[in-house]
């Protein structure tokens, strides 16, 4: 028998980006992978020291392209607490609400590009389709369909316009039958469980020993979810339960996000009647010019006016589309953040390819990297 | 978990190796320790229930670099924060793939990025920046807006 290396990538249909996965293989069966990052690195966390706080955020909607909001909370939540600001209640609904719509946006990315792989064309555009309806929801009060610029430090940019509310509920009915129709698509078809079923499998021991998060953790069983755990903005005043599976393949992890799916729905109807009852401001008052401008970037004179804040720490993690991504800011007390560092779900789930690879065959990478949802724009930074 | 349940808990074992715990906010604790028992404070904490290490990160002061730990436990339901100092001109520490290997991958990105090399790492190689890049970008004394020289080799002949 003959061994050899093959590279899947940098250019391969099977990659959703820009990456390289290096393959062993005797015949068809997988004895050796080696995935391959860096083509997309851009050094955002470098960047991010030479930026001030506000300008850090258009880098946030870059890190992650299909999921822009959920990054910017997440810069935006450990900025606050190293620079000891509180936002209004009503800034961390409409973060909520940002967040919920842009992880349906991200998993039906997920679903439009998973069903591919695995050779279902259709569903393709239905996935594409549903999630326009959210990108003109989130064009509707940021003004951009995937670069948003949304959030800032010490609340969010502008309140939602009139009528969004009862759009948004109208999208969301809609959305609800699709989910069962997708399902009724893709599970009642042979060629999905004969692509899907007892693939990929990475027990709940072996996701805790390599750091795997996110829907991959929770479909081996785990019931582990930050916002549950340890809730950040409102997510302890909200009713939802967690999406959880057992057979730790890869039609569990999409059994997983459909039901995220449908438990984001849920969060997003109990947000927008909040929203409806309880006006107020978006932005905390008492923050410096330099900080405290709606709208980035602020003039030169603005930043003159800086206040130096006391020194401080910032973490934060939330339970993003992919996984837990996490982040950690250090305020030396200058305008700049002196180091910014992010930890990407999607960075651990590749970096543990070997458990799951090794041991199946050619034809099963695409569907099994499919359901690991990889984004290599937070893999690189 | 408090930072006190920490340190009653470590303190014994760990002898002169801990430096001390402090509160952080939402964590079980600021941990620090001395690089020599780097490995046993690994063990020590991962026998604690953190069993999940999400975050190593590379921190540079000029004078001196600091490399932190985030580790997360499913029992205690909090993170735990370890860090620890190296300094500059000695930047090395014991790897903790043997005990978390998730730390795997985060390790290499802190060597090439930072500069902190991780003895007994089992892949010590670069990530995300090409192979024979001879710069660590997340050091202070890495300029933006300067011209850089760069001789990307090939990764595979």
């Amino acid at each position: 028998m003959s061994e050899m290396w093959i590279n899947m990538g940098p250019q391969h249909p099977m990659t959703h980006g820009l990456w390289n996965l290096r393959v062993r293989i005797d015949g068809e069966v997988i004895l050796d992978v080696d995935p391959e990052m860096g083509y997309l690195h851009r050094g955002i966390e470098k960047i991010s020291e030479d930026r001030h706080y506000n300008e850090v955020i258009t880098l946030m909607d870059r890190t992650c392209y299909v999921a822009g909001l959920s990054w910017e909370h997440l810069y935006i939540l450990a900025s606050e607490q190293a620079l000891h600001i509180q936002p209004p209640e009503r800034a961390q609904y409409l973060r909520v609400l940002c967040e919920e719509f842009q992880r349906i946006a991200s998993h039906l990315m997920w679903y439009a590009a998973f069903v591919q792989d695995i050779g279902l064309m259709t569903p393709f555009l239905y996935g594409m389709r549903d999630r326009d309806l959210i990108l003109d929801l989130f064009q509707s009060y940021t003004g951009a369909r995937m670069t948003y610029e949304y959030m800032r430090v010490g609340g969010v940019r502008n309140d939602l316009p009139p009528g969004f509310t009862d759009q948004a509920r109208k999208v969301l009915d809609w959305l609800g039958p699709r989910f069962d129709e997708y399902d009724r698509l893709c599970l009642g078809s042979d060629i999905f469980h004969k692509r899907c079923d007892n693939l990929g499998v990475l027990k709940a021991n072996d996701c805790v020993r390599h750091g795997v998060t996110g829907p991959m953790l929770r479909s081996a069983g785990l019931r582990r979810d930050l916002r549950k755990d340890r809730p950040y903005a409102v997510y302890d005043q909200l009713d939802f339960e967690v999406a959880r599976a057992d057979t730790a393949d890869v039609t569990g992890r999409y059994l997983v996000r459909m039901e995220e799916m449908r438990q984001s729905i849920r969060i997003l109807r109990q947000v927008l009647d909040w929203l409806d009852h309880h006006p107020g401001p978006v932005l905390a008052h008492e923050l410096p010019r330099w900080l405290g401008a709606p709208y980035a970037p602020v003039g030169r004179e603005g930043y003159l006016l800086k206040r130096h804040y006391p020194k401080g720490v910032g973490f934060s993690s939330i339970e993003e589309p992919h996984g837990e991504a996490q982040a950690y800011v250090v305020n030396e007390g200058g305008e700049h953040p002196y180091r910014v560092k992010f930890r990407s779900p999607v960075f651990a789930n590749v970096s543990a390819a070997r458990q799951y690879l090794i041991g199946y065959r050619v034809a099963d990478i695409p569907p099994i990297m499919g359901s690991v949802d990889v984004c290599v724009g937070e893999v690189d930074r | 978990m408090q930072p006190e349940d920490l340190e009653r808990a470590l303190g014994p074992a760990l002898g002169p190796t801990l430096v001390g715990v402090e509160p952080f906010v939402g964590f079980a604790g600021r941990l620090r320790f001395r690089r020599e028992g780097a490995l046993d404070v690994f063990r020590a904490v991962h026998g604690l229930g953190f069993a999940h290490l999400s975050l190593v990160g590379g921190i540079d002061w000029v004078d001196h670099r600091e490399v932190f730990y985030v580790a997360w436990s499913d029992d205690a339901r909090q993170y735990v924060l370890l860090s620890t100092e190296v300094p500059a001109n000695d930047a090395h520490l014991e790897s903790a793939t043997p005990v978390w290997p998730s730390a795997d991958w985060h390790e290499r990105e802190t060597w090439e990025l930072v500069d902190i090399s991780f003895d007994h790492h089992p892949d010590l190689r670069h990530l995300l920046t090409p192979d024979g890049y001879a710069f660590h970008p997340l050091l202070r004394s890495f300029k933006l807006h300067e011209p850089e020289e760069l001789e990307v080799k090939t990764r595979h002949v």
